[in-house]
């Protein structure tokens, strides 16, 4: 539906956004996740079509809508909104900030105010209607910005870390809203968020930003370094906090690790193996991942997740405070 | 206190106490030619603030909010040409509308419509350099909002006017303020005639110079009272303050 093709996207002489291929299909939710400063923000203002991409081109329905040369036509950006991490509410009531896309779009003050109703019931903030911007708090200002977005019905919504005001309760309110619009039209939806727990269990897909480019694997285990020159064994031993990662690098420089959780070896106490990795710890948290599968987060210093089964996990006595090892091979970490 | 110094001070003091006593008694008499000065002022300020606003205000926008090459440039000149000086701004009309020039045959020349024209010239940078530089003071946020809410370019410049409300009005103000208050264009390209191009600018450096004090001073009371009146309906105009 909406996608973007040979992206690179410059501020200044400086690119911070370089993808080959992006896209957001009908009634998926697709969950972007990424350190501060990886171009989640500007992906989603791509997405949005408030920017053309200095390279490469935007496409709805398979034509493109906006490039570097071409700017996107109002019925086109209709099709799209975005929310953005910190949104502001314009001038007026919540009635009119919920209605002002409506309005936009030609309805009459009394319809939408009535859809403005409706989409302020369904996130909870009915009770607010009448009120104004300065007298909302924080997460309040968030589910008026999301109720607005969804009045106007767009076919993709773009939500920039939409839960990061919102408490528990608001935030699974939120999901379970979307996954209703949804389950009753074919919307695409695309989120920002740093909350990896929310992005597993709600999302269709999840894609990771890592200084403004896709990474190949999954998000947990990403790591900004500067690779140090190959020792004589030809291995590289990369400074990620107190840790050395060894692993196999033909440059130096800047770089981003990536360990996929799914590649690190978890055991009680280490165990001789082929593994050059090797780091004992305590366990931190763990997390339900998908059926079947946790997340185990240790603390090593760094903190590092990897994945393994809730039979094992419960095996290893893997809980908070316990005891763990992680051990991977200096071939599975990637670098990009 | 010498005497002769304190002599002078009286004489000062006589000086403008007459001038204030003939001042409110030409306003309380409701003269015919103070009032017909005034109108004309009135008249002349309003047309011009229209029209530089008009014309400047949708400027200042794009400055502010358009990227386009030349677009520092442009705003450099709309700056500079803030301090543009009003005789020059009066001559440079002067040789356009005079019978030779290539606005003669307007026949504008010594017309109120030609310090209509000469006051545009000059509130048209304070309009534009200032409203660009209240459209740059509204939280970006607000465009992309509008724009991603579906607005279109007229309803998306809509909703930021109203954010910078205060800041445009102070524009409006401001560009009032230079139209009734500039003496310059309105003496060369009107020619301060009686009952025909005399405001109260020009009526008041004519009376000043004539040594008609008391005139002079009514007529810049009702300058100040034309001004604030103005001020007043504005700010009626804004609303109240809530968001």
């Amino acid at each position: 539906m909406l996608e973007l093709r040979g992206v690179r996207h410059a501020y200044d002489g400086r690119t911070v956004l370089e993808l080959d291929a992006f896209a957001l299909a009908p009634g998926m939710l697709t969950a972007v996740v990424g350190p501060n400063g990886s171009g989640k923000s500007t992906l989603l203002r791509l997405l949005a079509l408030l920017e053309r991409p200095t390279a490469g081109a935007v496409l709805l329905d398979g034509a493109v809508v906006s490039d570097a040369r071409r700017r996107p036509a109002t019925r086109e950006r209709r099709r799209v909104t975005l929310v953005e991490q910190r949104p502001v509410l314009l001038r007026g009531t919540v009635r009119d900030n919920i209605a002002y896309g409506l309005r936009a779009r030609g309805q009459s003050a009394a319809a939408a105010a009535s859809a403005a109703a409706a989409a302020a019931d369904r996130l909870g903030c009915a009770a607010l209607l009448s009120r104004r911007r300065h007298e909302l708090s924080e997460g309040e200002v968030q589910r008026v910005a999301i109720a607005r977005a969804l009045a106007i019905e767009p076919d993709v919504l773009l939500l920039d870390e939409p839960a990061s005001a919102a408490d528990r309760a608001a935030a699974q309110t939120l999901y379970r809203t979307l996954a209703e619009e949804r389950a009753r039209r074919p919307l695409a939806v695309c989120l920002a968020s740093h909350q990896l727990e929310d992005a597993y269990r709600w999302s269709d897909d999840l894609r990771a930003l890592a200084d403004g480019r896709l990474s190949p694997v999954t998000p947990e285990n990403l790591f900004r370094v500067v690779l140090p020159p190959a020792s004589a064994d030809g291995m590289t031993h990369a400074p990620v906090g107190s840790l050395a990662i060894a692993l196999i690098a033909d440059r130096t420089g800047p770089a981003i690790l990536a360990v996929p959780p799914t590649d690190i070896f978890v055991s009680k106490a280490p165990v001789p193996s082929s593994a050059r990795n090797v780091f004992s710890g305590t366990v931190s948290r763990v997390a339900r991942h998908r059926p079947g599968t946790v997340h185990v987060t240790g603390d090593f210093g760094v903190e590092l997740v990897a994945t393994v089964t809730e039979d094992a996990a419960r095996e290893l006595g893997l809980g908070p405070g316990a005891p763990v090892t992680f051990a991977f091979k200096a071939s599975a970490v990637q670098v990009f | 206190m010498d005497p002769a110094p304190l002599r002078q001070h009286r004489r000062g003091m006589d000086f403008l106490g007459d001038g204030l006593r003939r001042a409110f008694n030409l306003l309380g008499s409701a003269d015919a030619e103070v009032y017909g000065i005034a109108l004309l002022t009135l008249k002349v300020g309003c047309v011009a603030t229209v029209l530089a606003c008009a014309a400047g205000i949708p400027v200042g926008f794009i400055l502010a909010t358009k990227k386009f090459w030349g677009r520092r440039a442009a705003l450099t000149v709309v700056n500079t040409a803030l301090a543009f000086p009003t005789v020059v701004v009066g001559l440079l009309l002067y040789g356009l509308l005079s019978r030779r020039g290539p606005l003669g045959g307007l026949q504008w020349l010594y017309t109120w419509q030609a310090i209509v024209l000469g006051d545009v010239l000059l509130a048209f940078p304070v309009a534009a350099a200032l409203s660009a530089a209240a459209v740059q003071g509204v939280d970006p946020r607000v465009r992309r909002t509008a724009e991603t809410l579906g607005a279109g370019p007229l309803r998306a410049a809509w909703t930021v006017a109203r954010e910078a409300r205060f800041a445009l009005a102070a524009v409006i103000t401001a560009a009032f303020g230079q139209t009734v208050a500039e003496v310059g264009a309105a003496m060369i390209v009107g020619g301060n005639i009686r009952g025909a191009t005399r405001t109260l600018t020009t009526a008041v450096a004519l009376y000043t110079a004539q040594g008609d004090f008391g005139l002079a001073l009514a007529l810049g009371i009702v300058l100040l009272l034309v001004a604030l009146v103005v001020n007043v309906a504005l700010q009626l105009l804004q609303g109240r303050g809530h968001a």
